[in-house]
């Protein structure tokens, strides 16, 4: 099991890495006339600081496990996921059925019937957003 | 006697029909989401910030507002009756849950109900008299100041809210970083956007909000599958007399509590109930039942929990900073209906200023009403399986993240950044310290750009002006402070691992 701390410095430095090298395409300009890449970088160099002293301090600390549990959060995505793309290529109502249906699978317990009427209530609540407060949802 | 004069100036902005509807609208939304799971004030207020657009400026931030600290009464309710807290009420379940085991449920939301707005007026009046006081103090900030007030707002946020300097600063540095994807604003450079259309305006603030709070907040809530039972008891609302005089001098100190520590940077409602709480035990004729369910033990909470969130609106105000991650989101819509708080904003607006001061008392009014004569009707939302509210609540984030742009493509950057906070929740990061970097962020950069070109490039400004010299005096004394615990922490944690080794 990876240990929580050494997980959460990892990722941290991983990311001081990332914002950091990228800083380093962009123009640096002096401190009088600071360039675009000059501020991410210092950022970035201080994150990396404090990611490296997250690392030494999980050699001290207890280990905690780590737990993902990865289903409910892909569960979730997918039903973002493909309610965009249906959205986009065919209609938002058929979208926003997708994302009900798919989410409702990472609930406790999860029923057809009481799916759909979800559905249709919050069809209906997208037809109130955009008849009564203007928003424009192409839902057909 | 200007105070009273400018609150009667604030009342007759605040009591329109208009305002009053949308005051009366967002206390409401408050109390539901402050009831429900899955939707905290955070995402809310980032859920409905698009739909603030064509609502004139003055109603929008009186409903803003009113969503803020509604959710604090609404989730004192939840805490009281069935011991969950989703935001901010981790105290109140302590003697308020104590109460409803003893059947006194009834009381407790009397007392919470009554000692919050006890607790808010008292803010009120402190707000009034020294917003204006401390925005002249604002007036001597300079570029290097403030630089050296957000550090230090990022460092007290870091502690309150993860208890860790290290691994706060670090969220609140990442929230920079993110808020530096973009365009630079001054040289028009794209910055990490990787030719990515949705990225050229940066990422949007409903995005990261809903991301790290809506969405990784369901996906965790799914993980814990617990079932809730809503709850069915008897509530007997009216207090005695003798109850309620024990209820008076409680609400007072609370009020005084969180006055205070709402105003400092990193404070908030949550630490102000510790804090009250804490005092209650000292001071309390009843100290000895605190904790067994007693009034004392929810009165001082619940009014420094409401007294916090008011004046938490000070150093917003007043010096244009804010000093936790939900005043971050205030400003932001503050800014997004073109009114820049800060010093200037009391002679600039002063309608506005006011008119959401009195506000805030007739919310008080408000939210007394909705939570205590009508709180049955508000358990009974409780009754909503959470397999029914969880898709709705993704459906909401959808629709909202869309409608800023009208773009669906910036609904995956919030599906992304679900992602992100579901992973940094999995790794007991806060994401409240990210929030606030990342709306601060290009406020921080601007103000550093500006000292350095008036200090020719030298870090030596940030030690000679003496506002910024003492702020960053207080930034040692916190990692001073950090430092010692750790090393003790650590050096105690090792004698308990040697301890067994020893004879006995």
């Amino acid at each position: 099991m990876p240990n929580q701390h050494l997980a959460r410095g990892i990722l941290l430095a991983a990311i001081a890495l990332a914002f950091g090298l990228g800083a380093l395409r962009y123009n640096m300009g002096s401190l009088v006339h600071a360039g675009p890449g000059l501020f991410p970088l210092l950022l970035s160099g201080l994150l990396l600081v404090l990611a490296l002293i997250t690392i030494v301090q999980s050699r001290f600390l207890e280990a905690e496990p780590l737990d993902f549990n990865l289903k409910n959060i892909a569960l979730i995505m997918l039903a973002l996921g493909g309610f965009v793309i249906i959205s986009k290529y065919v209609a938002m109502i058929f979208g926003i059925a997708f994302l009900v249906f798919v989410a409702s699978l990472a609930g406790s317990s999860h029923s057809w019937k009481r799916s759909l009427q979800v559905t249709v209530a919050l069809i209906v609540v997208a037809f109130i957003f955009q008849k009564f407060l203007g928003l424009h949802l192409r839902l057909i | 006697m200007e105070m009273l004069q400018n609150l009667a100036f604030g009342f007759e902005h605040a009591l329109t029909i208009q305002n009053l509807a949308y005051c009366a609208l967002g206390c409401v939304v408050g109390t539901v989401i402050g009831l429900l799971p899955g939707l905290g004030p955070l995402a809310t207020i980032s859920l409905l910030l698009p739909l603030t657009y064509s609502i004139p400026t003055d109603s929008a931030l009186i409903m803003l507002a009113g969503i803020y600290y509604g959710a604090q009464y609404g989730d004192s309710v939840s805490a009281i009756t069935m011991k969950i807290p989703h935001a901010s009420s981790i105290v109140a379940c302590i003697d308020g849950y104590q109460m409803t085991l003893k059947g006194k449920t009834g009381l407790a939301l009397f007392t919470a109900g009554v000692s919050s707005f006890i607790g808010g007026t008292v803010a009120i009046v402190v707000l009034a008299s020294l917003a204006p006081t401390l925005g002249q103090v604002g007036l001597l900030f300079g570029p290097a100041d403030y630089c050296a007030l957000m550090l230090l707002g990022f460092m007290c946020v870091s502690i309150v809210t993860t208890g860790s300097l290290v691994s706060g600063l670090a969220m609140c540095l990442i929230g920079v970083l993110l808020g530096q994807i973009g365009t630079d604003v001054e040289t028009g450079v794209q910055r990490f956007t990787f030719n990515i259309h949705a990225l050229i305006d940066g990422v949007s603030l409903v995005s990261v909000a809903l991301g790290c709070f809506g969405i990784a907040e369901i996906a965790k809530n799914l993980d814990a599958r617990e079932e809730r039972t809503p709850f069915n008891g008897k509530i007997h609302l009216m207090p005695t007399w003798g109850e309620f005089k024990r209820i008076i001098p409680s609400a007072l100190r609370g009020s005084a509590v969180g006055s205070l520590l709402g105003i400092l940077p990193g404070g908030g409602p949550t630490i102000a109930q510790f804090a009250a709480y804490a005092v209650d035990k000292k001071v309390s004729k009843y100290r000895d039942e605190i904790g067994s369910g007693c009034i004392e033990g929810v009165a001082g909470q619940a009014a420094a929990d409401e007294a916090a969130a008011r004046t938490s609106f000070i150093p917003l105000m007043s010096l244009g900073i804010p000093e936790n991650a939900l005043m971050a989101l205030m400003m932001a819509a503050f800014i997004i209906k073109g009114v820049q708080p800060g010093p200037n904003m009391l002679s600039k607006h002063p309608d506005l200023f006011w008119g959401l001061v009195a506000s805030m008392w007739i919310g008080n009014c408000f939210l007394l009403i909705l939570n205590v004569p009508l709180v049955r009707f508000w358990l009974s939302v409780f009754k909503i399986p959470y397999n029914v509210l969880f898709p709705s609540i993704l459906f909401f984030c959808c629709i909202g993240t869309y409608s800023v742009n009208n773009n669906l493509d910036d609904v995956i950057v919030t599906a992304a950044f679900g992602c992100l906070g579901y992973m940094f929740m999995r790794l007991s990061m806060d994401p409240a310290p990210l929030m606030l970097g990342f709306i601060l962020g290009p406020m921080l950069e601007e103000y550093f750009r500006r000292a350095m070109i008036l200090s020719r490039g030298s870090f030596e400004v940030f030690v000679t002006r003496p506002i910024s010299a003492t702020l960053i005096a207080l930034m040692v004394l916190l990692v001073a402070g950090q430092l010692f615990f750790t090393v003790r922490g650590i050096r105690a944690g090792r004698r308990s691992d040697l301890e067994p080794a020893q004879p006995v």
